[in-house]
């Protein structure tokens, strides 16, 4: 599409003359990002104050026209590629940290601020801001928060969704909303986080920062099969043992690593752990003992801890050089990012293995082994077609292959365009319309990144699973048939927060099964009516424990009041019941998922307005950890997302009403 | 690579390209060391440029992905040359960018082949033409210089910048230039450097090539560093010498060549002594040199070993500790390709030994002075990176910054002295001296 000039003269009057740009050079170069992913967009924005967005998004809006938020397009699923055309919107120039409070623990920056900037200036201070994903010496913490970036660190302190505290954020209308974690209602940083700019432009940020750990400890353990190494992580969570870092990583890439790095990492072992433990030096040397204990009885070949931060260094150096070392071999890297549940791992190598020598394929396989999360790294020439079309083809072979194996097509990098046909082998068609409406509610238009995230035309296409329990159908035709006699449907648990007398209620009162508590993986799952009580109790017997507060409701009441926001981290899966009667089933015993948007996040504190969450599945731990904070119970207040959202889910406002005070 | 048809930049005109390029992995033509770069932005906040403009257009990926565009023919270059021209001449070809490329891509080379594809000189007419000059005429060039000079000490330019003679078109380079070079002891100094250069020893051991801007305008810098080299060698000095960097950068590759290929002749006729500079430029130039001439294998075996033989003033340098260095100090990196290498960590050590705990360790982003008169090609662009260099000075408190070039020394001081008076910039060779 070309872009009328009338347009051009619009945006250049609110960007600046210099800003706009159409020229042939300039569209080609915001034609690309990581990925293989290229399209020249029509015209191309530079942004240089974040007040500017919210007015060029309303001329775009006025004229149809799409657009793509761009920061340092570092992701390789091909997110940055304008696929209909439009604008490029590169928001790179809203790079400045803000403030730094130390005192109260964040840091607020705009959206493009370089995350590696905010470490160093944090390091000097004895701060750190938790996530690390491998690119933060150039990648933007709004672009980390759009694509739900995490790194090593991730098994213990989260990704970029659990550390952004506040988001500005402008809807492609043009309307600008600024979302907190202290506003109730549904998670909207977590549904943002892994949005890949489908929803709108974060233009400002607020992050949590944490103190720096004073005592670090690094080891570098050699395993003679990839199994063993896998198994010593789960056996590492079964013992209560959450190390800092979990990196973990098979003999192509070691040898790759020690031709480049020389880092010092031993060559005859199949596959090496490098854990990383942290706390106080009485609480490492016990940590780092039965750390010894469970890797030798794992089969570890070698043990080494670090005895200098100079040889702690050259282990990392080798580590981060693991892209170096392969990106050296071929003009091209394709790194796949697909995760499985922990106890899944070995299988699922397996599988990437076979795949990868079915198809002629030089691969290194890298992973973060604490998350399930492993990163096949491909080398090709995307010069040599055959080649590229053999590459990409097993690349959708493995996410597959990790979808087969309870897990997601994507871990950390998210979707984009390079692996939204895979989506389709994921979801459902429920749940994919869920997606869709999630997308209609906040740009009806179609305006925002689109065609990204979401499998095109995937009715016939989407997975088929099986049927939920009898019990769900029943509320779901009960749910369809207040529906057709326009009857409400207030969601109740055990009524002991809403308090409400209204008796056309749809009871959550069957869902009463402990579903799974699965010590492998350390996950719980679990119907949404069972009472907190007695979830605790039952994790209790089996020795395990969550970071639910003892609370008289029920696990749905919990999660949905919005009364246990400290809860959100830890929920892992949900299947719910829609407005419609459809059910959705998101996640599951995946520590990380960044396929599609947050469902999780969605219906956490949507207090009934949503659909009623029949199941959980949750993090649980061997040893006892401190109970999230419960706060008393109030009505969300909704704002202009909510209500579109609201609009698409519930248009007939059978489900509980939105009926917070207006909070735009 | 060899499978794929290999594209050329400028098909027509191949003499006045690099035929393949000297990579850490072995050579490979221009269009494979494009091909190379898979977009994953790591060298982006490496970029000075980049960081200034947060602009796809003036990063690193942006230009190899230009290059790659350009000679796939998606990108015309006749119709997109005043794009293209700026930026390629906005690259400083610091080769930061090729510190932090996982596939160490050489984005500067690429840069200077896509120059040479534009056919544009980049620097101003008349400075181009005294330059080109050099090589050519040497002993014009020579005269003309010290006349400058001379006029400059007697008061000449200042007038004339007064009357208002540096506004014109084409002559705002001399006003920068005058900004820049020191004032005051030029005729003394060059009276003394004078004097070293007459005495020529017997069986000399070492030859110092003292660069342009220490002979001409620091003599002072050419007389400390013969000075440290005579420590321990016969020195004989090789005045007015050019190596061919000045083309490579900024003209025609074939009479880069051609300065090469002369100063190969007289160096083999001398002996094949080692070969000493006090420029860094000139050091990596000379280090890369043999890529000049892929297509004569001869002339590449003698480049080599000449390569072989090139010394920096490190390499002369006390390496012990004297008690007179107080303050802080830091290693300014600015030179041209690259920032890695054995001058880097020598000059790395010795400021160590020296100043201990008072060697202040360069953050990632830290800028360095733009090399090779990067600012008289992008005035603008080369003022807010020299600001930025200041800066990090003033942000580590540093009270001398080191440099591994005369003229980075030059304008990095001429900053300093405006903005932090506290620090002040100078060549390395003079720690001590």
């Amino acid at each position: 599409m070309k872009i009328p000039a009338s347009v051009l003269t619009q945006l250049k009057k609110i960007a600046g003359e210099d800003r706009v740009l159409t020229d042939d050079v300039s569209l080609s170069l915001y034609a690309y990002d990581c990925s293989l992913s290229r399209t020249r967009p029509d015209a191309l924005i530079n942004v240089a104050r974040a007040q500017d967005v919210a007015p060029i998004l309303r001329v775009l809006y006025q004229h149809h026209i799409p657009f793509v938020p761009r920061a340092s397009a570092t992701n390789h699923a091909g997110s940055c590629a304008a696929l209909n055309g439009g604008v490029i919107l590169n928001l790179a120039g809203l790079n400045r940290i803000l403030q730094i409070n130390t005192q109260e623990g964040y840091a607020v920056a705009e959206a493009c601020a370089i995350t590696g900037d905010l470490q160093d200036r944090l390091a000097p201070l004895g701060f750190f801001y938790a996530p690390d994903p491998a690119s933060e010496r150039v990648s933007t913490l709004g672009g980390n928060l759009a694509q739900n970036a995490s790194g090593a660190r991730c098994m213990k302190y989260g990704g970029t969704i659990d550390h952004v505290l506040e988001a500005d954020f402008v809807l492609p209308d043009g309307k600008e909303i600024h979302f907190s974690r202290e506003q109730l209602g549904p998670d909207w940083i977590g549904l943002l986080a892994g949005s890949e700019g489908t929803l709108g432009v974060i233009t400002r940020v607020k992050v949590r920062i944490l103190p720096a750990a004073k005592h670090i400890k690094t080891f570098l353990v050699t395993f003679p099969s990839l199994a063993a190494s896998v198994q010593t992580v789960s056996d590492l969570a079964a013992q209560g043992i959450i190390p800092r870092c979990v990196e973990a990583m098979d003999c192509v890439t070691t040898r790759a690593v020690e031709e480049f790095a020389h880092a010092g990492y031993p060559l005859d072992a199949q596959a090496l752990l490098i854990l990383e433990l942290d706390g106080s030096p009485s609480q490492i040397a016990e940590q780092e003992k039965r750390l010894e204990e469970i890797c030798l009885a794992n089969g570890a070949q070698k043990f080494i801890p670090a005895k200098t931060e100079a040889e702690r260094q050259k282990l990392w150096f080798g580590r981060r050089a693991a892209y170096a070392a392969m990106a050296r071999l071929a003009p091209n890297v394709m790194v796949g990012d697909g995760t499985v549940p922990r106890s899944e791992l070995p299988r699922a190598l397996g599988k990437v293995r076979r795949i990868l020598d079915e198809n002629h394929i030089f691969a290194s396989l890298l992973f973060h082994a604490g998350d399930g999360n492993f990163h096949p790294q491909i080398v090709f020439d995307e010069r040599n077609k055959l080649e590229t079309v053999r590459v990409t083809r097993a690349l959708k072979e493995i996410l597959q292959a990790c979808v087969d194996c309870g897990g997601t097509v994507s871990g950390e990098h998210g979707v984009g365009v390079e692996k939204r046909a895979v989506m389709a082998y994921q979801y459902d068609k429920q749940t994919l319309d869920l997606f869709s409406a999630i997308k209609r509610a906040a740009d009806p238009q179609n305006l925002a990144n689109p065609l990204k995230l979401l499998p095109i035309d995937y009715a016939e296409k989407a997975r088929v699973l099986p049927a939920p329990s009898e019990k769900v159908q029943r509320l779901a035709k009960e749910i369809s048939s207040r529906r057709a006699s326009h009857l409400p449907c207030t969601v109740l648990g055990l009524n002991t927060r809403l308090k409400t007398h209204a008796k056309q209620g749809i009871s959550s009162k069957d869902l009463r099964q402990i579903v799974e508590i699965d010590k492998t993986n350390y996950t719980a799952t679990a119907e949404a009516g069972v009472r907190v009580k007695d979830l605790l109790a039952a994790l209790k017997k089996e020795n395990v424990f969550c970071a639910l507060p003892s609370d008289a409701g029920t696990l749905g009441g919990a999660f949905c009041s919005g009364c246990v926001p400290g809860f959100y981290p830890h929920v892992l899966g949900v299947e719910a019941l829609l407005p419609d009667g459809s059910f959705v089933r998101y996640g599951g015993k995946l520590m990380k998922n960044a396929a599609g948007y947050h469902l999780t996040r969605l219906f956490a504190g949507s207090q009934g307005t949503l659909g009623l969450v029949t199941q959980l599945t949750f993090k649980i731990f061997a040893t006892p950890v401190p109970a999230a904070r419960k706060e008393a119970f109030a009505l969300a207040q909704e704002n202009a997302w909510w209500r579109a959202l609201k609009e698409q889910l519930d248009p007939e406002r059978l489900f509980a009403p939105l009926a917070g005070e207006n909070h735009d | 690579m060899t499978e794929f048809y290999v594209r050329e930049l400028d098909p027509q005109h191949t003499k006045l390209h690099l035929k393949t390029l000297q990579t850490p992995f072995g050579e490979r033509n221009v269009y494979d060391s494009v091909s190379f770069c898979n977009r994953c932005a790591s060298c982006q906040q490496a970029c000075p440029t980049y960081c200034l403009t947060a602009e796809e257009t003036f990063s690193p990926r942006g230009r190899n992905q230009a290059v790659r565009l350009v000679t796939e023919g998606k990108i015309n270059l006749n119709k997109n040359r005043l794009l293209l021209e700026k930026m390629v001449n906005s690259c400083l070809l610091c080769g930061r960018c090729t510190q932090s490329c996982a596939g160490k891509i050489p984005t500067a080379q690429h840069m200077l082949e896509m120059r040479r594809a534009l056919g544009k000189r980049a620097l101003p007419r008349l400075l181009q033409g005294l330059l080109e000059c050099r090589a050519k005429k040497p002993r014009l060039f020579a005269r003309v210089v010290n006349l400058g000079m001379w006029l400059r000490s007697w008061g000449v330019l200042y007038v004339g910048r007064k009357l208002g003679l540096a506004r014109l078109p084409g002559l705002s380079w001399i006003s920068y230039a005058d900004d820049i070079l020191p004032r005051g002891t030029w005729r003394k100094e060059q009276k003394s450097w004078r004097s070293q250069l007459a005495a020529s020893p017997e069986k000399p051991t070492l030859v110092y090539m003292p660069s342009l801007e220490a002979e001409f305008f620091t003599p002072s810098l050419a007389e400390r560093v013969l000075q440290l080299a005579q420590a321990k060698h016969r020195v004989q000095v090789w005045s007015n010498t050019s190596a061919g960097l000045f083309e490579y950068v900024y003209g025609d590759l074939r009479q880069s060549r051609k300065s090469l290929r002369a100063l190969i002749q007289r160096w083999e006729r001398n002996g094949a002594l080692p070969l000493l500079t006090d420029s860094i430029d000139v050091y990596i130039f000379l280090q890369q040199a043999p890529q000049l001439f892929a297509q004569w294998p001869k002339w590449k075996d003698k480049t080599s070993r000449l390569a072989g033989k090139i010394r920096f003033v490190t390499d002369v340098m006390p390496k012990k500790a004297s008690s007179s260095a107080q303050g802080k100090a830091r290693l300014d990196l600015g030179s041209l390709f690259t920032r890695e290498g054995e001058p880097f960590e020598s000059a790395r050590k010795i400021l160590r030994t020296q100043f201990k705990k008072n060697f202040v360790e360069c953050l990632y982003k830290d800028a360095d002075a733009p090399a090779f008169g990067y600012s008289f090609v992008r005035h603008n662009m080369g003022q807010r990176v020299l600001m930025d260099a200041v800066r990090s000075a003033a942000r580590t408190q540093t009270g001398t910054v080191f440099t591994l070039s005369g003229l980075s020394a030059l304008e990095l001081n001429f900053y300093l002295k405006q903005f932090y008076p506290y620090a002040k910039a100078d060549h390395l060779a003079r720690l001590n001296g």
